[in-house]
């Protein structure tokens, strides 16, 4: 299994013996030419390729420090001083003109650099000519046809076939190169001469760093013959200069001899590459390459640059085409989902009730929506403990909005075991207070990769040095990438991220409802307060004054109250005075609901006892037989809850007062983290189809006439025992008796005595 | 000369049955009776109308916590506030079962504090507990003062 360190290893030595290899400033240029450095104002040769005399004079004279028209003849150096001016600095040469010196055509390109006017002669090779009509015919059926393509891989090969017209060469590769700078072959058209490359890889040390940057700033570069003896240029540093002659823009400058190396270990004599530029960024190379010697002339050079730029004008848009209908598809989803969870407002419940659109949004196999509270899961996920340790580390160590990989254990090697399920991960951050993630997960694919020989060789070692070599064989090398998900798209990545935006949005909104809420809330319970404050207050006091003004009334009237009169004056008062007992209770009913508990030791056998006394006040004469068990000692609040047993023991009393032989009894019993208490009698009784009522306000199962009371004991009990933590409820029987239970969760142990 | 009885109370009904409730414990003192808390500290400051009154304090002072003008609570805290006026014994009458209200009061130093029963019966009661124990006794020590409370 290929381990992601093996060309990245190699990079780096290459890197370092890269930055050795002069490749810039090599001091020598490449025979099929002439280079002439001339002063800017006053054309007189100050550097020129060693092989210039030959070339342009017969050998007769030496060219340094005579005028350019010394060289050429005064009509050619007429025609070309004019264009001069056109001629750019630091960048890829123009083409100026083709001249004929002696015997031979020249074609002359020209650049400006720091040590002057640079001149390259060119020799014209009768058979790497195209007419300019041609060249232009090519060019339009190219444009047109890439016009109609609708895939890259479709484009790639489009290119690779009028390249090779255009040039002739036996094998033309379009190559692109990947984030880790390892190329592929994307494209290719060949005569069959040379092997196949298609779809094969090859690793980023066989263009290193320095040669990448030289492919950007240079588009063109041709090497006629990988045979070639390099020709000095003389002298190696510009008079007045200090420096070597720059040839970073030449066209004829001498290649590194690796380079050569590795193209005659390719068993290629000659080759030509064209940068592929987007965005000023190098995206990969038309790389020509033919089994012998063979040239390309700069018309020819110039169109597959032009050709190569249509390329990648036209390439963003055929990405986008493809990309464009899945973006659609993808956009209204998410339209979806957002109006749902701006809708809903909880997204949690959105994205579970479709997962089938969250999981196709991303298009992963499963969806993991993890919240302090909450893990929801679906599709293949992780399990939860595994999703949670994921969300942790991506909080702890990552620390991103919207995290992506295509292969987690790269970047989190303790996930490999996740690999089947979860070796794509999209994570996007919707806390910044939690580990709270949704995350999209892929599988694990396992995918062969073909490369041009094997990547992991193409270092060699001689007496203890690291010396770069190229590889020696480009035999076909097989390797199978593991814990490896398909790459995520842009769009994919784009869609999770606004995903996140909308839930992180609606997270906000939530939270500032929650604090209006809040508010009102607070709000309503001052009102409630305002209110019982003025019922205590204006009811209470028109009872009253019912009540007092019924007594003076009996009074005033005296004898001459009849019995009627005095029982009608009677009930006034007594429906008053109960109307003011609903009033109280009612008033503390609320507040028990409100005040806070004050917390104590209570000791409940003996609450129990002073309780039962005090309701035995209003039961005297009446035999009851109580049973009263082993009570705990329990925390609580000590009114409410003397408040809850009266009430309980109370209505036992009550309600068994037509027994001649009442019994009550009152015990609890341990369920671990609660007592449960139990009052039981052998009372009236109800029907269990009223127990719901029982607890509740001002609820009564029984006739005014036979049980007297407001029916807010029980649901003071329930009140109290819920604000204790505590539950109630109640069994019974008509006509057998009652029994009423509560709970009292015990206090956490100390830690002492756990 | 008995010291007066000051009450003050607003509502004309409760003011008749607190009257009624005071005449019924036979007590020889003169009730005096206020309208709202600006009269009354009128008649315990001796301004404005009552700027001429006979000098002296009443032995007790019965005050109703809601009041207009200037509510009870006001009135306590200007009379416990005041040298001359401090021992004059203050019982809080009051339809409210708010603790607010009460602890309030308390801690303004109020002497005892009445909920205004709604059973007139148990009123009467409260009235003449109160009435007697402070019209008799016209110098209370003060401090020690923890009369009934009833409700």
């Amino acid at each position: 299994m290929l381990t992601q360190s093996g060309p990245g290893q190699a990079a780096d030595v290459d890197l370092a013996n890269c930055e050795r290899e002069p490749i810039r400033i090599p001091g020598s240029i490449q025979p099929h030419g002439v280079l002439l450095v001339l002063d800017p104002a006053s054309h007189v040769v100050l550097q020129a390729s060693d092989n210039a005399s030959r070339l342009l004079m017969d050998g007769r004279v030496d060219p340094l420090g005579k005028p350019l028209a010394q060289l050429l003849s005064e009509s050619i150096v007429r025609t070309l001083v004019p264009r001069f001016d056109k001629v750019p600095s630091n960048a890829h040469p123009l083409f100026l003109h083709t001249v004929n010196v002696g015997d031979r055509d020249f074609d002359v390109v020209g650049h400006r650099s720091e040590a002057g006017l640079i001149l390259e002669l060119e020799t014209v090779t009768p058979d790497s000519t195209n007419s300019s009509s041609d060249l232009h015919l090519e060019f339009d059926i190219f444009s047109q046809q890439a016009e109609a393509v609708t895939s890259v891989p479709e484009l790639c090969q489009q290119m690779a076939k009028t390249v090779r017209r255009i040039t002739g060469f036996d094998r033309v590769l379009v190559y692109q190169f990947d984030d880790q700078w390892n190329g592929m072959v994307v494209g290719e058209d060949g005569n069959g001469r040379l092997p196949t490359y298609l779809h094969h890889r090859f690793p980023a040390s066989d263009i290193p760093a320095q040669a990448r940057e030289l492919y950007r700033l240079n588009r063109i570069r041709i090497i006629p013959d990988a045979g070639y003896q390099p020709v000095p240029v003389l002298p190696p540093k510009t008079p007045g200069r200090d420096r070597v002659l720059d040839l970073t823009y030449s066209t004829l400058r001498s290649v590194s001899p690796i380079h050569v190396e590795y193209m005659r270990n390719m068993e290629t004599m000659s080759s030509m590459s064209i940068s592929i530029l987007r965005a000023g960024k190098l995206w990969g190379l038309i790389s020509c390459h033919h089994h012998e010697p063979r040239m390309a002339a700069v018309a020819q050079r110039t169109t597959c640059d032009l050709i190569a730029r249509a390329f990648a004008l036209r390439l963003s848009a055929v990405e986008q085409a493809g990309r464009y209908e899945r973006r659609i598809a993808v956009r209204s989803t998410y339209s979806k989902l957002l109006a749902a969870m701006a809708d809903q407002g909880d997204y949690i419940a959105v994205l579970a009730e479709n997962s089938a659109d969250v999981l196709a949004a991303a298009a992963a196999e499963g969806v993991a929506v993890l919240t302090e509270e909450s893990c929801t899961m679906f599709g293949k996920t992780p399990a939860e403990n595994e999703v949670r340790e994921l969300a942790d580390w991506l909080f702890r160590t990552v620390k991103q909005d919207v995290f992506s990989t295509d292969s987690l254990s790269l970047v989190k090697p303790d996930s490999a075991q996740l690999a089947g399920i979860a070796s794509g991960l999209i994570a996007v951050s919707v806390s910044k207070l939690h580990p709270s993630y949704v995350m999209w997960f892929r599988p694990e694919v396992v995918q062969t990769i073909q490369w041009g020989g094997d990547p992991h060789k193409p270092v060699t070692t001689e007496d203890g040095q690291v010396r770069l070599h190229p590889r020696k064989s480009f035999e076909t090398w097989k390797e199978t990438v593991r814990e490896k998900s398909l790459p995520w798209e842009d769009s994919e990545i784009e869609i999770a991220t606004d995903l996140r935006n909308a839930i992180v949005g609606i997270v906000l909104r939530r939270a500032e409802e929650l604090a209006e809420l809040n508010d009102e809330l607070t709000r309503s319970n001052k009102e409630l307060e305002a209110f019982s404050y003025s019922v205590s207050h204006d009811l209470r006091a028109p009872l009253r004054h019912i009540v007092g003004y019924a007594e003076m009334l009996r009074e005033s009237l005296g004898e001459r109250l009849d019995a009627k009169g005095d029982r009608c004056i009677g009930i006034i008062i007594e429906s008053c005075e109960y109307a003011g007992k609903l009033v109280d209770k009612l008033l503390s009913y609320s507040r028990l609901g409100r005040s806070e508990l004050q917390w104590s030791q209570i000791d409940l056998p003996m609450l129990v006892e002073e309780v039962r006394k005090d309701v035995m006040r209003d039961a005297s004469g009446r035999t009851i037989t109580w049973k009263i068990g082993k009570l705990p000692c329990v925390t609580g609040d000590l009114m409410m809850l003397r408040m809850a047993v009266r009430d309980l023991l109370a209505n036992a009393v009550k309600y068994t007062r037509r027994r001649d032989e009442a019994v009550i009894e009152m015990d609890c019993r341990d369920d671990g983290d609660a007592w449960i208490f139990f009052v039981k009698d052998n009372g009236v009784g109800f029907d269990m189809k009223y127990t719901d009522k029982l607890f509740g306000v001002f609820q009564r199962l029984h006739r005014w006439e036979d049980y007297e009371g407001t029916g807010i004991g029980l649901a003071n009990v329930r009140r109290v025992i819920e604000r204790h933590g505590g539950r109630t409820w109640a069994e019974g029987q008509e006509g057998v008796g009652a029994t009423f239970f509560f709970s009292l969760p015990k206090p956490p142990k100390s830690e002492k005595e756990g | 000369m008995l010291k007066p009885i000051l009450l003050i109370e607003d509502n004309p009904k409760d003011l008749e049955l607190t009257l009624l409730a005071l005449d019924k414990s036979n007590l020889a003192n003169e009730v005096v009776t206020m309208r709202d808390g600006a009269e009354a500290l009128d008649y315990l400051f001796r301004q404005g109308a009552y700027r001429d009154r006979t000098p002296g304090n009443p032995a007790v002072v019965l005050l109703d916590l809601k009041l207009p003008k200037v509510d009870g609570i006001q009135v306590l805290e200007r009379i416990k506030a005041d040298e001359s006026l401090q021992a004059v014994p203050v019982v809080m009458l009051t339809t409210s079962r708010e603790e607010k209200d009460l602890v309030h009061s308390y801690q303004l130093g109020v002497n005892a504090y009445v909920v205004k029963p709604v059973a007139f019966k148990e009123f009467i009661q409260a009235i003449q507990d109160l009435g007697i124990f402070w019209a008799v006794l016209n110098e209370p020590p003060p401090g020690s003062i923890k009369p009934e409370k009833r409700s």
